[in-house]
């Protein structure tokens, strides 16, 4: 019955993964959104290129982190101004911690939130990528378009970078409220 | 004995399951040797599960219509992104399925979609179908196993049918979350990697007056669905497939399942009652 070579079921069901990737990319819901709304777009358009039997994840988070690399670098063309580097605080300040479902306000999975989100992008991205949604890291260099090596070094320096963070914790914070 | 030393690359890749072959014997002699490197795999994993607490309740979040209309590459105002409302909340219904160990009856009372079993059979189908990787939990080299957890877990004996004779192979199955009890399902791939899935649960829904089964077909989201209730249980097989097509399999599911000398039911009518009603009518199956 599925004739079509990308059946609606499997992109409606891609849709909340494209999400939290967007927001870790973005750093903020309402701009992930639209970034969603872009990859989707592109990914009817283009869906004559998937080939059935492949990961549609895969597929898909490729098209977005395309989406997401070129919409960056126009708007750096437009503003010269914004620095090139990820960990400048306007980096830092666009991420926003989502506000996760009522059941899940737990201190320390706010916590970490807050951590990912003072990483720079690229790092963020790859975290995401091998330690949540456990991709292989040959996948996530063909994805980015970056050596497996670097895929290796970003991920060690995010969770050194987590670990260190963790550590600094004031004391008074560590209790609960 | 002092093989290459193990570096901290490795050390990442092994937690994270990405090491093979040599190297991986590798890390794990040095993980026996040295209870120091045995903590930073440790400490690799439980961010990791940190990380995994935090991101995933991400997912259950209710899907913007404008997202959902973007699937079929219609824009906003059309004819679908008038249904986006309710496709939203099948697909948040259906990471609840995902989600299996999250607040599951919120997120049905949160979708407001009647949810009947055929269509969570649909959106399950779906949802591990399309899964590469990891498409069952108990692979079919373990059936004898697979048998005995899902019998433990869902009270009632499971029974996984034979169909290599339709050219379908087992693939393996899993326990899912259901609306108000717990679903098997057990997947089957033909050598076109085309995927079916038996789902069944307990159910109080009586066959009919006369005992008798009758298959009921739906379509949803683009999946085939032949749903009947049989005995104590209600069974949907889903599949990509032609509804004749799935409804020969179905027959040979039922018959296999079923108490030995019961004859298959007839395919109900279309808007019909639940089951076939006794007499005339059944020479419409």
């Amino acid at each position: 019955m599925i004739d079509a070579p990308l059946p609606q079921p499997e992109m409606l069901a891609a849709i909340p993964r494209l999400r939290r990737y967007a927001r870790v990319l973005c750093g903020d819901a309402a701009r992930a959104d639209d970034l969603v709304q872009e990859t989707l777009a592109r990914a009817w358009e283009k869906r004559a290129l998937w080939r059935p039997g492949t990961d549609l994840r895969a597929w898909m988070f490729t098209i977005m982190h395309n989406v997401f690399v070129n919409q960056r670098a126009s708007s750096m063309r437009e503003a010269s101004h914004v620095s090139l580097d990820a960990e400048t605080e306007s980096g830092r300040a666009a991420w926003q911690v989502p506000v996760p479902p009522a059941q899940f306000t737990r201190v320390e999975l706010v916590e970490v939130l807050q951590r990912v989100g003072r990483l720079p992008a690229e790092q963020r991205e790859t975290l995401l990528l091998a330690a949540v949604e456990e991709m292989k890291y040959e996948e996530i260099a063909t994805m980015l378009s970056v050596p497996v090596g670097t895929v290796m070094s970003r991920l060690s320096r995010a969770r050194e970078k987590l670990r260190r963070m963790a550590d600094e914790r004031p004391a008074a914070l560590k209790r609960v409220k | 004995m002092s093989a290459m030393p193990i570096t901290d690359d490795d050390l990442m890749a092994y937690a994270d399951g990405q090491l093979e072959g040599e190297r991986r014997e590798a890390v794990e002699q040095a993980l026996a040797r040295d209870s120091a490197l045995a903590g930073r795999v440790g400490a690799i994993r439980e961010q990791n599960a940190a990380l995994r607490d935090a991101f995933d309740p991400w997912l259950a979040e209710a899907i913007p219509p404008r997202l959902v209309a973007a699937t079929s590459g219609t824009a906003r105002g059309s004819r679908l992104a008038r249904h986006g409302p309710a496709l939203a909340a099948a697909a948040t219904l259906l990471l609840g399925v995902a989600l299996g160990w999250f607040g599951r009856d919120a997120m049905l009372e949160r979708s407001g979609t009647p949810t009947s079993f055929a269509r969570q059979a649909a959106f399950t189908h779906t949802l591990y179908a399309a899964d590469q990787r990891r498409p069952v939990e108990v692979w079919a080299n373990e059936e004898a196993g697979l048998v005995r957890w899902l019998t433990r877990r869902m009270g009632t004996q499971a029974h996984v049918p034979d169909l290599n004779a339709l050219g379908y192979a087992l693939v393996g199955g899993r326990l899912v979350a259901g609306n108000e009890r717990p679903t098997g399902l057990v997947m089957y791939e033909n050598a076109d990697k085309q995927r079916l899935t038996l789902q069944w649960r307990l159910t109080k829904e009586k066959p009919s007056e006369n005992g008798e089964a009758a298959f009921r077909y739906v379509h949803e989201e683009g999946v085939s669905v032949f749903h009947w209730v049989d005995d104590d249980c209600a069974y949907a097989l889903s599949g990509p497939l032609e509804r004749t097509r799935l409804l020969a399999v179905a027959r040979v599911v039922y018959g296999q399942l079923a108490t030995p000398g019961k004859a298959a039911p007839a395919e109900a009518p279309p808007g019909g009652a639940p089951a076939s009603p006794p007499g005339p009518s059944r020479t419409q199956g």
